[in-house]
């Protein structure tokens, strides 16, 4: 799996902020959001010359894969500051669904010819990748897959919508399966696959619907335990996606608090008005605790319980308190926040589908019940609030 | 016994913890330790109910530095960074170790001031006292016509020929001071000058004549807080804390350790949720999808919460808290009222009647859900200092901040 974490929670290090200014430098120049907003405009996937940069120049894609397979055995947090520095300028195109997605799945399917076949091309940026789990429901729940492998590994149903699906050069599937649910692999081309775009609120992130009709698959990882995998996978991604959700939240705060402090009316800035300013108080309490939320999260190592708990509740706090940051930019923005011209409402679309994307925030926090049934039940009595409820002061 | 120097303690996490609890076990004593194991949590408090087994637990405790870990090597303290301290912290806690909430205002707001802005020998008299828990400190502050605009405060001090000071004025909501040893006083020493230019700050000994504390009833029923009548009080010289009229810098210094000091548990674990989540088990309000959803909401909220402290404190190290720590005590308000309305949800009877001697805890902690919203700086001003400290918005209006404050309009 991913590498340790070895610096103590919170402890950032030189290399952190390094790497944070070497991806932030590079975006600046050649993907800022109004990058993101071209591509977008023009239905373009992405710049394949900016992906390769990043491969090759700064080894993105390949940071926290393992040395084994081709990258540079970095950790989680490394990737986390990577796509944070994304979420500001809404990237899009396949590296999330390649990096966060496609990767964590391969890895944690731990089929070692899958891995050593596959994983040296992500990290070189020679192969994309998607990950196609959901089928319509939007729940992330091995009931849900109903799309089946035959005795013959031959898969039939349906998937979408499915992060980058109908573009990317391998897609990785969970199909149900006689032994129970299993990760495939299918290439594009395959017959019997069918790979269309869908129409997103999200113009920056693109999704297809695939659908496949007795489609030669390749079954990876051990028989009827894909599902497993797909649970590891997506807590990697919501992590990722936390942080990624964390660099827009800062993009909003810093637009909206720059916008405040030049925009005037009745003879003043507009930021001098308190209702002004406690809605940007707000938005700041919001950024801050998810930025504690998904770092703390992935200053865990995957695998273990916190690590676990750690990405649901990045996920549950950090969708929603993004969703209101997005509402709360073009509210502060009056008319201009409105239109289309404006930044404002890419970042309010991304969030809103963020929310669908791994489970929504409601079903995270039916799964975390048991987690917290769990804490409750080992309740220490003993141990005070604290504070207690009563402060002197 | 002491702990060895700081730089011997251990520098991982779980060492430290583990040194701390160690040095517990040889120290607390044997029908303590055996009340904890036990988990005996009525012995504990019998234990710490008896005013002179705590006095002398706390004289121990103090002599270690445990009870002030971030206060410097040397003047009581273990010179620990604010996220080391809290491990410590946890430890006393898990003992039942620890000082009282109402040491507060004596160890987060007096210790902190006094070693930044105190005399040698003002550090020598009143913080082996703090650090032993011999002294209860209050804080006068507010005032009834200074609350959110504490520096409109109008008590006053006037020297003396023998540099003495008479002070006379009204306090007010001013938590244990009818308990307390010692207050953290604001006067006005220059009333000709703008209003955060004429304060100084004292420590008032509060056995001092003329001072007269008296307890106000409070939402709750409990009567904790007071207004506090000063009338002809002599303080010396030699109490006087920082310059004077330099008292506002001074306090400062208090009201950002306040805020800091505010938003709870610098861990990631058990919290007010959870106790809320044992009780919807209990009531059975647990099967209720809806209450379900929001019971975990404010459990992740909370969580949330808990690592914003800890990041929080690993970004202070060993420096002084910053508007940061408003962000961190805004949350915690609005996380408190929204427990406390919810936990009153989960009662059959939604708390709202209870037969005769079987109060609910949902009960108190409904009533007091206000306290961080208010106490310490309301979210308002929160909200200020966050937009105009970490956003850079424009300070709001404030027609009297350059004018003598004896010139300010009344009312
Ligand atoms: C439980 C408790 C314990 C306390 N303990 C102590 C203590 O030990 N020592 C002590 O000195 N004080 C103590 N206080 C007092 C506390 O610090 C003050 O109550 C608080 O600062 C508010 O002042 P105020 O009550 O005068 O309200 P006001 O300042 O009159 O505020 C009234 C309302 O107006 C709002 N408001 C005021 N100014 C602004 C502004 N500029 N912008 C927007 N809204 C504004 C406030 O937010 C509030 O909603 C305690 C209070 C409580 C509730």
């Amino acid at each position: 799996m991913y590498a340790e974490q070895r610096d103590p929670e919170f402890g950032w290090t030189g290399e952190h902020r390094q790497l944070r200014e070497t991806v932030r430098g590079l975006l600046a120049e050649r993907a800022p959001v109004s990058r993101s907003r071209e591509l977008a405009e023009v239905g373009e996937r992405y710049d394949p010359a900016l992906y390769a940069a990043l491969a090759e120049q700064v080894g993105l894609q390949g940071l926290a894969l393992p040395e084994r397979f081709g990258g540079y055995g970095g950790t989680l947090l490394d990737l986390a500051i990577v796509v944070e520095e994304m979420g500001r300028v809404l990237h899009g195109g396949p590296f999330f669904p390649t990096v966060a997605l496609a990767a964590p799945a391969l890895m944690a399917a731990a089929d070692e010819a899958a891995c050593a076949e596959y994983l040296p091309r992500i990290a070189d940026g020679t192969l994309t990748a998607a990950l196609a789990v959901v089928e319509g429901s939007g729940v992330w729940s091995a009931d849900d897959v109903s799309t089946t492998a035959d005795i013959g590994g031959l898969l039939t149903g349906a998937k979408f919508p499915v992060l980058d699906g109908a573009d990317a050069d391998l897609l990785v599937l969970a199909a149900r399966g006689p032994e129970g649910v299993s990760l495939y692999l299918v290439e594009p081309g395959t017959p019997g696959l069918r790979r269309a775009p869908m129409e997103t609120l999200d113009g920056t992130r693109r999704m297809g619907r695939l659908t496949l009709d007795r489609t030669p698959a390749r079954r990876i990882g051990t028989p009827g335990q894909g599902w497993a995998a797909v649970v590891q996978a997506r807590e990697v991604a919501s992590v990722l996606m936390a942080a990624e959700q964390v660099g827009a939240m800062a993009a909003c705060v810093e637009l909206t608090a720059e916008y405040a402090k030049t925009r005037r009316q009745f003879g003043r800035l507009i930021g001098s008005f308190q209702g002004v300013k406690h809605r940007l108080a707000d938005m700041a309490v919001r950024l801050e605790m998810s930025r504690s939320a998904a770092y703390w999260a992935a200053w865990q190592d995957p695998g273990t319980d916190e690590f676990s708990f750690g990405a649901a509740t990045a996920r549950s706090f950090c969708s929603e308190a993004y969703l209101q940051t997005a509402q709360d930019t073009i509210q502060l923005h009056g008319g201009i926040g409105f239109t289309w011209e404006h930044d404002a409402h890419l970042y309010l679309r991304r969030a809103r589908a963020d929310m669908a994307l791994l489970g929504t925030p409601t079903q995270v926090r039916a799964e975390l019940e048991t987690t917290v049934l769990a804490a409750a039940a080992e309740l220490d009595s003993a141990v005070p609030a604290w504070p207690a409820i009563e402060v002197p002061a | 016994m002491t702990l060895a120097h700081p730089v011997d303690l251990p520098a991982a996490e779980a060492d430290l913890a583990d040194a701390v609890g160690a040095w517990l076990r040889e120290n607390l004593p044997p029908d303590w330790l055996a009340a904890v194991d036990a988990g005996d949590h009525a012995a504990v408090e019998r234990i710490r109910a008896d005013p002179g087994r705590r006095a002398a637990w706390f004289d121990v405790l103090g002599a270690s530095g445990l009870a002030t870990p971030t206060w410097p090597w040397g003047q009581g303290g273990l010179g620990l960074t604010a996220d080391r301290a809290s491990i410590v912290t946890e430890q006393l806690v898990r003992y039942r170790a620890e000082r009282p909430n109402q040491d507060f205002v004596g160890l987060t707001l007096a210790g902190p001031t006094i070693l930044e802005w105190g005399t040698d020998e003002q550090k020598a008299a009143r913080l082996p006292a703090l650090a032993r828990g011999r002294e209860l400190w209050c804080q006068l502050f507010s005032e009834p016509g200074a609350g959110s605009d504490l520096a409109a405060l109008s008590t006053r001090a006037v020297q003396r020929e023998d540099s003495s000071w008479l002070v006379n004025g009204q306090k007010v909501w001013n938590s244990y001071a009818h308990l307390a040893d010692f207050g953290l006083l604001m006067a006005r020493t220059d009333p000709a000058a703008p209003k955060h230019r004429g304060i100084t700050y004292f420590l008032l000994d509060m056995r001092t004549p003329g001072v007269e504390p008296r307890p106000l009833k409070q939402m709750t029923g409990n009567a904790e807080f007071n207004e506090t009548f000063l009338t002809d009080v002599v303080v010396p010289d030699s109490a006087r804390l920082g310059p004077v009229n330099q008292g506002w810098a001074v306090a400062i210094t208090t009201l950002m350790q306040e805020r800091n000091g505010l938003s709870g548990r610098p861990v990631v674990g058990q919290g007010e949720s959870d106790r809320l989540v044992g009780r919807a088990l209990t009531t059975g309000a647990w099967r209720d999808p809806l209450l379900r959803d929001r019971l975990v909401s404010a459990f992740v909220e909370e969580r949330a919460l808990q690592m914003t402290t800890i990041r929080g404190f690993v970004a202070a190290g060993s420096g002084a808290p910053t508007a940061e720590g408003s962000i961190r005590k805004l949350a915690h308000a609005t996380l408190s009222e929204k427990l406390g309305v919810l936990g009153t949800e989960l009662e059959p009877d939604g708390a709202v009647a209870w037969d005769a001697g079987e109060r609910p805890v949902a009960v108190d902690a409904f009533l007091a859900m206000k306290t961080y919203s208010i106490a310490g700086g309301t979210s308002e001003i929160q909200r200020n200092i966050i937009s105009e400290r970490v956003l850079g918005m424009p300070k709001d209006p404030d027609p009297e901040r350059h004018k003598p404050f004896q010139e300010r309009s009344r009312g």
